[in-house]
């Protein structure tokens, strides 16, 4: 009964991000409609018949889910585990069993229906493991602990609210008065990392990719324009060239992998490799509910995220496209993590990961 | 009391004026200090291990800021404080179990009553247990209690086991102090004992016919050095003088004296010379969290040059130079210039360095750093006396010995 992605070329979680912080233009959106709307009437009657014959409700885990998604300030993660409230609130399980199995069946619906999004997986799987960990320990009845898990759920996004603020208050102590910081992509994370310092009076100026496709740069200097920051824009082939003006490079991670590398808007691997080579740190800012049970060996060994390219002019049908959206960078390339748990080195992560999953 | 303030003003002064050099001598003077106040401390009823942490910061803040490049001073004050939760956890988790223990032999047909404080208990153990570790992704979605919830626990576990276990419960807490104290003991000890402990781990690193370099002089090395040569190990030293202190000298004739062969050498030849080497060894100042090394001045050229000739570079630190917090200006928060005099003699140099001469400020200036940052990429091997360690591993260390809620010591506002 899962439900089936509209158009599995695209990724969906790299369309939301850019629905949420790219300049769009009409050409990628009549692409985007064009690509969904042929099939977007069964997928609709599907669920709602498949939902019709399962509990009768019409209720639909992933349709809570990409509701909840659109916020532009809430967190992936958190945008799951609320949607996984959801399906315990309105679940008509009587014992923890039929709770746990009615979950999973959610969850596993989500990660069919977007099978990139790391950050979702990672925050099911995390919700999950609370279930069954404080399910087995605790000596409740049903109802007060259903109650529990509603109300856990729902403080998540506090959770994820009070990370970036550690996580900021740890980054910031690392900007130095005069230091010039290289950011890449729109992290919600590494900008509230540099509002705290800017707030904190400190002097430092930004350097922001152009971020194409997403262009994220855009949105990142406006919002770095608002608080009084210097910032200079690049284009991305123009890292290697400042590169030598640069302190630091901060970026935000779409997912944290068990070696401890990262995997983050396609160009992060590119930057990391430069900043590497001319002994320049690159800090990663990432919540710990990003951390994931993956181990990618090479630059294709993940799911393709895939995501259409908007050249501004035709390309001839015989001309191929890199529509990657995103890459791994090893951890080799970087030197800090900084997340909710703390300051952390990339040794650390499969430690973490060890802890909770084993 | 006065007498216990006089001591810590006594401390004060002492690490202000530099009267106590060196993180040994400073982390001793600091743990015994700790020690005196802790036995001399009044503490409440209930909740004993918040207000003696309490205490222990509002000194400790004292100390580090009379001499804030003195690493080994804070670690001394966060492994205590570390200690003393540590402490009234274990107290707490055998008051409790000592409790629920009770509560299962009273009797058997109550076993749906008696179920209920025994799981209580288990779970306020849990959740004490969950305060002390660091932040972590298990305890992410769980409510996290406050982190003085330790003493809280044990008072709310003797609530609910009724009155008369109150009096058990006093006799437990009234231990806490003690237990403090023993283990504050064996930190001493074990301060006083490090070089032994790195020492017998020498015969395994350094082997026949090497030749081994080190710079300046330190104590650990010079241990580490003697003890391989007991066990008939032949080797060769090159020990590089350690400008501009010029310590290495004294070292070499240490070593000398010990029936090495040893060979001195200028610091500007260490490039020159490093190709004919086997290994560094080096001692350390502070080894920071993500295992980067606070060393004295010179050590990141000798890095540099043993990464470039594919040298192994060894650091031997003592446990207590370990400090968990986190490099992000090292040369600048935690290097201390000395005086110039040690470079220039005054009496030549005194018209160019005259602040009244001319406009008023002088032409030639002298940078006397004592410290080196060597960032941890460059280090091989760290040897402590637990063992050999990666770089990378430094963080294990760290969650060993101290909390997460000590890294910033800072005591309460006088209230």
């Amino acid at each position: 009964m899962a439900a089936e992605n509209p158009n599995p070329k695209i990724s969906l979680y790299y369309q939301t991000r850019a629905a949420h912080h790219g300049v769009v233009t009409s050409d990628w959106l009549a692409q985007a409609q064009a690509a969904a709307g042929g099939r977007s009437d069964d997928v609709v009657s599907e669920n709602y018949l498949s939902s019709g014959e399962e509990d009768g409700k019409g209720f639909s885990v992933v349709d809570e889910f990409n509701n909840w998604r659109k916020q532009p300030e809430l967190a992936e993660a958190v945008a799951a585990i609320r949607a996984l409230a959801s399906v315990i609130r309105s679940s008509q399980a009587t014992t923890m069993m039929e709770l746990e199995i009615e979950l999973k069946k959610a969850v596993d619906s989500l990660k069919s229906w977007d099978t990139t999004s790391i950050s979702l997986t990672a925050g099911c799987d995390l919700f999950i493991r609370y279930v069954t960990r404080t399910s087995a320990l605790e000596y409740e009845d049903f109802d007060s602990a259903k109650s529990r898990l509603i109300e856990r759920a729902e403080k998540f996004g506090e959770i994820s609210y009070k990370a970036r603020r550690i996580i900021a208050m740890l980054g910031q102590d690392f900007i130095l008065d005069g230091c010039t910081i290289l950011v890449h992509g729109f992290s919600r994370v590494v900008l509230e990392v540099l509002r705290t310092a800017a707030q904190n009076k400190k002097q430092f100026r930004v350097f922001c990719t152009e971020g194409r496709p997403d262009r994220t740069g855009l949105r990142l200097s406006n919002e770095l324009a608002k608080l009084d920051v210097p910032v200079k824009l690049l284009i991305d082939s123009a890292v290697a060239y400042s590169m030598d003006e640069v302190d630091m490079v901060f970026v935000g991670a779409d997912g944290v992998v068990e070696s401890g590398g990262i995997i983050n808007m396609m160009g992060t691997y590119q930057i990391a490799l430069v900043a590497n080579s001319m002994n320049k740190p690159v800090y990663v800012a990432a919540e710990s509910y990003k951390f994931a049970r993956l181990y990618p060996l090479d630059q294709k060994d993940m799911e393709p995220a895939l995501r259409p390219i908007d050249f501004g002019v035709p390309i001839p049908s015989k001309v191929e496209v890199e529509t990657s959206a995103r890459d791994y960078t090893p951890p080799q390339y970087l030197t800090l993590l900084f997340t909710d748990l703390g300051v952390l080195t990339p040794s650390v992560v499969s430690d973490e990961l060890i802890q909770l999953y084993l | 009391m006065p007498d216990v303030h006089s001591l810590v003003n006594e401390c004060v002064t002492k690490l202000k004026k530099r009267k106590v050099e060196g993180s040994k001598a400073t982390a001793k003077l600091t743990a015994e200090l700790l020690r005196s106040f802790i036995s001399q401390q009044r503490l409440p009823h209930s909740n004993q291990a918040g207000s003696l942490i309490d205490a222990v910061k509002t000194v400790g803040e004292k100390l580090i800021a009379a001499n804030p490049v003195e690493l080994a001073v804070g670690n001394v004050v966060r492994r205590v404080l570390h200690i003393i939760r540590e402490e009234d956890l274990s107290l707490t988790t055998a008051a409790v179990g000592g409790l629920s223990l009770a509560a299962e032999s009273d009797d058997e047909d109550d076993t749906e009553h008696d179920d209920h404080p025994v799981l209580s208990a288990s779970a306020v153990a849990a959740a004490a247990r969950n305060a002390l570790r660091p932040p972590s992704l298990q305890t992410l979605l769980e409510d996290i209690p406050h982190s003085v919830a330790a003493p809280h626990t044990s008072s709310s576990g003797g609530d609910s086991e009724g009155k008369s276990k109150s009096a058990d419960k006093n006799s437990v807490t009234r231990k806490l102090k003690h237990n403090v104290i023993e283990a504050v003991n064996e930190l001493i000890q074990d301060i006083s004992t490090c070089h032994e402990q790195i020492a017998e781990q020498a015969v395994e690193h350094i082997h026949h016919n090497e030749v081994i370099l080190t710079l300046g002089s330190s104590r650990t090395v010079m241990e580490f050095l003697c003890a391989a040569k007991e066990k008939k190990r032949s080797f060769r030293v090159f020990v590089a003088e350690g400008a501009p202190r010029y310590q290495g000298h004294a070292l070499a004739k240490e070593l000398a004296a010990r029936g090495l062969q040893t060979t001195v050498i200028t610091d500007s030849a260490v490039f020159a010379m490093i190709s004919r080497v086997n290994m560094v060894i080096v001692g350390a100042h502070a080894v920071m969290a993500n295992g980067g090394v606070i060393a004295p001045v010179g050590l990141n050229m000798v890095a540099l040059a043993a990464q470039r000739h594919a040298v192994p570079f060894v650091v031997l630190a003592g446990v207590h130079k370990l400090c968990p917090l986190y490099p992000h200006n090292p040369e600048d928060l935690l290097n201390e210039l000395k005086s110039p005099s040690e470079l220039l003699d005054f009496g030549e140099f005194s018209d160019c360095l005259d602040f009244g001469s001319g406009t008023g400020s002088p032409l030639l200036h002298v940078v006397n750093p004592a410290f080196d940052y060597v960032p941890p990429n460059l280090v091989s091997l760290f040897i402590t006396d637990t063992g050999g360690h990666n770089p990378s591993y430094m963080y294990r260390l760290i969650a060993d010995y101290y909390s997460a809620d000590d890294l910033v010591v800072r005591g309460k506002s006088a209230s």
